[in-house]
């Protein structure tokens, strides 16, 4: 067994960190339980802020602390993103529980423990493997932003005790791993369990101190927990533990701490639960395909019941993606275009359509593979920007009537894409060569590339047609186009092309005439582009 | 042009160097520029850049655009007085081979819409074919450009062709070219006639002009190359037939005789 510890000292000071807006963190913080400080972070330190101080001394001593409570589930939703980040390496981590807490204060748990026996050689070969495997981890770790402390023991209890002292610590084997814990302080063991004072007031120092202790007199003064603690951390008794499983459904939620008023401010939340997808999405091997946003508004600002509580907005992918950068790219081009009723404090993200499949190669060189996404993307870049009404495709359809025989809708990206790689079988066509002998395919009838949907009436005269007052020659024609009556948009009209004076072509057509048509006379239908 | 100078500095001052080198050389340049740099040429040819061109399909035109066809990764400017006078015709060999060799084409705010019969007749395959259409909003020319920048940036469509927004600003238009570098494929940028007045960040323009039933007269601007005096005059892919070509010729020359005299006359009777 080979357990390695991701502790996170300052777990609560960052997660809470995370809720401020990016200019914020570095500003002194603190976090207060019961109207006593808990926890400050080194700004505030400075400023001579520590834990155990009363909330009105703390304002004392640094007038622009922010103060926050602190906030078991905010701290269990980031740590949850750091075991989910770490089930990418092995599928048994186990969250080291904290210890179980007796009166106000409530600990949370703020260690992650790996077994990665199994996975060594796969992350770094043999010779480094460890030291591989960690780096990777710590890699993956960087976009959550924690600060972390790694150690490795033969002991999931030891790993987790070690880690709390040592910033790195390497327990190769088990005497190693006992040394340490030897000279590791007596406080390690937690405070809030009971009778902690107790063992702190007998003056014992280390676990060292402790173990020498008969252990019958231990077991009769603190409780027989206390040395079947002792005895997992050494490996002296079994320790089982069990694993957590990823649950089906992504859903994380932040409170921002401050409302956020525009888009860059609900990014920079947003792009935190977006991390805590990706680690969510990297630790099952898939991309999500659809997830959806929603965006809890301030109540004060509700001047009416009609103003929602809430926004929702989901983002479909054509591609399903875990890639952060393009995720936020898209997030960003569809805030920009929402108009948010007030100011939102909460957000939620949700995710269960996802899709299982292999991690796209890293190419040196574009290849068709890469080409296709790339071409996915910027279709989904303008489609977020945009709106998916504006990016349109063309489509024929069998009606003699112009107006009706071209249809556009909003394209979809997959099909276009499809199509476009499924076209290279296509044989190539002759390019046609300019020469004034060539005829036009024969039985084609010809229309023009550019079309009006309604026809624009023209002026006549001596019952010529005109076009912005030139004469139009009539060339060829009449073909007459007389569909539609059971659709009730009967038409009844002879097409003509039609030259004007500098050559351009133009179509158009000539209603018939009959007591039911209102407006007889000339139309502009298109011209040939 | 802006080629040539610093490639006159580079060679060797006469009396420092042996005539053996310099001789070589200064034939060389005087006589294939191109053998010592591909982008270097001189003024009274034409540049050539054989393998960033593509055929346009016109062998008169081909002949008389630097490298033998349209350019790639740079923008051409096609100025027009309105649609419908040809352009999509003179443009369509070149696309629909864009489209045969399996790459997308795009097009930027078309001026009305497009019939996808006429395309279809024309060679295109209409479902390979992606309209960005930007006019209808709010805001026009800022996202309009944005889309066909991020489309020649990402370096992965085939052909771009874009109806730019009248009166476009110089600088808009160099970003855009610059955006082009990225983009392996022609590019087209249509724009209204009058902007011929004004410099151009696009190293070929070319005006189009109607010439009669079923050809296009164009006039070649700017390219890498001395200038063109006479306009070229293409037979576009027919929409008529020969018959009724030949009766159209005769009226348009009738028409363009009548035309001058309608001017003459009004400018007499304003007098």
């Amino acid at each position: 067994m080979l357990w390695v510890a991701v502790h996170l000292p300052l777990l609560s000071l960052e997660s809470f960190a995370a809720t401020l807006p990016a200019a914020a963190a570095d500003r002194p913080l603190a976090l207060m339980d019961a109207h006593r400080i808990v926890s400050a972070n080194a700004p505030a330190q400075q400023l001579g802020v520590k834990p155990g101080l009363k909330r009105a001394t703390a304002l004392a001593l640094a007038p622009h602390l922010t103060l926050a409570q602190a906030d078991a589930r905010r701290d269990e939703e980031a740590l949850n993103a750091v075991a989910h980040t770490a089930l990418a390496f092995t599928p048994n981590v186990t969250i080291q529980p904290a210890n179980d807490a007796v009166g106000a204060e409530q600990a949370t748990p703020d260690t992650v423990l790996l077994e990665v026996q199994g996975s060594l050689r796969y992350f770094g070969g043999h010779e480094r493997q460890l030291q591989g495997l960690l780096q990777r981890l710590q890699r993956a770790l960087v976009p959550l932003g924690h600060r972390l402390h790694l150690a490795n023991a033969p002991t999931a209890l030891g790993a987790a005790l070690l880690a709390r002292v040592h910033r790195r610590f390497d327990g190769v084997d088990l005497a190693l791993t006992q040394r340490a814990l030897d000279a590791a302080p007596v406080w390690l063991l937690g405070p809030g369990r009971t009778h902690w004072e107790a063992l702190q007031g007998m003056g014992l120092r280390t676990l060292a101190d402790l173990r020498g202790l008969p252990r019958s007199g231990v077991a009769r003064r603190f409780g027989a927990a206390l040395l079947d603690e002792l005895d997992r951390a050494y490996g002296a008794v079994p320790d089982p533990r069990v694993c957590i499983v990823l649950p089906p459904v992504f859903e994380s939620r932040l409170e921002l701490f401050a409302r956020a008023d525009t888009t860059e401010q609900l990014l920079h939340g947003a792009g935190l639960l977006l991390d805590r997808l990706i680690a969510w999405l990297a630790a099952q091997h898939a991309f999500v395909r659809r997830f959806t946003l929603v965006m809890q508004h301030e109540p004060r600002w509700r001047r009416d019941a009609r103003t929602p509580s809430e926004t929702t907005f989901e983002l479909a992918l054509a591609e399903p993606s875990r890639d952060r950068a393009h995720l936020l790219m898209l997030l960003r081009e569809r805030l920009a275009h929402l108009a948010l009723p007030a100011p939102t404090l909460e957000l939620r993200l949700h995710a269960a359509d996802i899709a299982r499949r292999a991690p796209p190669n890293t190419e040196l060189f574009p290849t068709p593979r890469s080409e296709r996404e790339g071409l996915l993307r910027l279709i989904e870049r303008l489609q977020a920007r945009l709106g998916h009404e504006r990016v349109q495709c063309l489509a024929a359809v069998d009606d003699h009537r112009p107006e009706l025989a071209t249809v556009v809708r909003p394209a979809d990206a997959q099909s276009v894409c499809r199509a476009h790689a499924s076209v290279v079988a296509m044989p190539p066509a002759t390019i046609p060569v300019d020469d004034d002998s060539i005829e036009p395919a024969p039985g084609v009838k010809v229309r023009p590339v550019w079309l009006l949907n309604e026809g624009e009436p023209l002026q006549e005269r001596n019952s010529e047609p005109l076009l912005e007052g030139q004469p139009l020659e009539l060339l060829s024609g009449p073909e007459r186009i007389e569909s539609g009556w059971w659709d009730m948009r009967l038409v009844e009209r002879d097409y003509f092309i039609a030259q004007l004076p500098d050559g351009a072509l133009v179509w158009i057509y000539r209603t018939r005439q009959r007591a039911s048509n209102p407006r007889p006379g000339w139309f502009l239908q298109g011209r040939f582009g | 042009m802006d080629l040539l100078p610093p490639a006159a500095t580079a060679l060797p001052p006469r009396p420092v160097l042996p005539p053996v080198r310099d001789q070589p050389l200064r034939r060389m340049l005087r006589e294939a520029p191109h053998t010592l740099h591909p982008t270097l040429w001189l003024g009274h040819q034409l540049g050539r850049q054989a393998d960033t061109t593509c055929a346009s399909g016109f062998a008169a035109l081909d002949a008389q655009l630097p490298g033998g066809g349209w350019p790639r990764r740079a923008l051409s400017e096609l100025l027009l007085r309105q649609p419908g006078i040809g352009e999509i015709r003179l443009l369509s060999p070149c696309l629909t081979a864009v489209q045969r060799s399996g790459r997308l084409v795009m097009l930027f705010d078309p001026p009305a819409t497009l019939s996808a019969w006429a395309l279809a007749q024309l060679g295109f395959d209409v479902e390979q074919l992606l309209i960005i259409n930007t006019r209808t909003k709010a805001l026009p020319s800022g996202d309009s450009l944005w889309a066909l920048e991020q489309a020649l940036k990402s370096g992965h469509v085939g052909a771009v062709l874009a109806w730019l927004p009248p009166r476009l600003r110089a600088e808009r238009l160099r970003r855009l070219q610059l955006a082009a570098h990225a983009h392996d494929g022609p590019a087209f940028v249509l724009r209204e006639m009058t902007a011929a007045e004004r410099p151009t960040a696009a190293p070929l323009r070319l005006a189009l002009r109607p010439a009669g039933a079923d050809a296009l007269g164009v006039r070649l601007l700017k390219r890498r190359g001395p200038p063109l005096e006479t306009p070229l005059r293409l037979a576009l892919p027919p929409v008529l037939s020969s018959a009724v070509r030949e009766r159209a010729r005769a009226g348009f020359e009738q028409g363009s005789a009548a035309l001058q005299g309608a001017t003459f006359i009004n400018l007499a009777g304003l007098r």
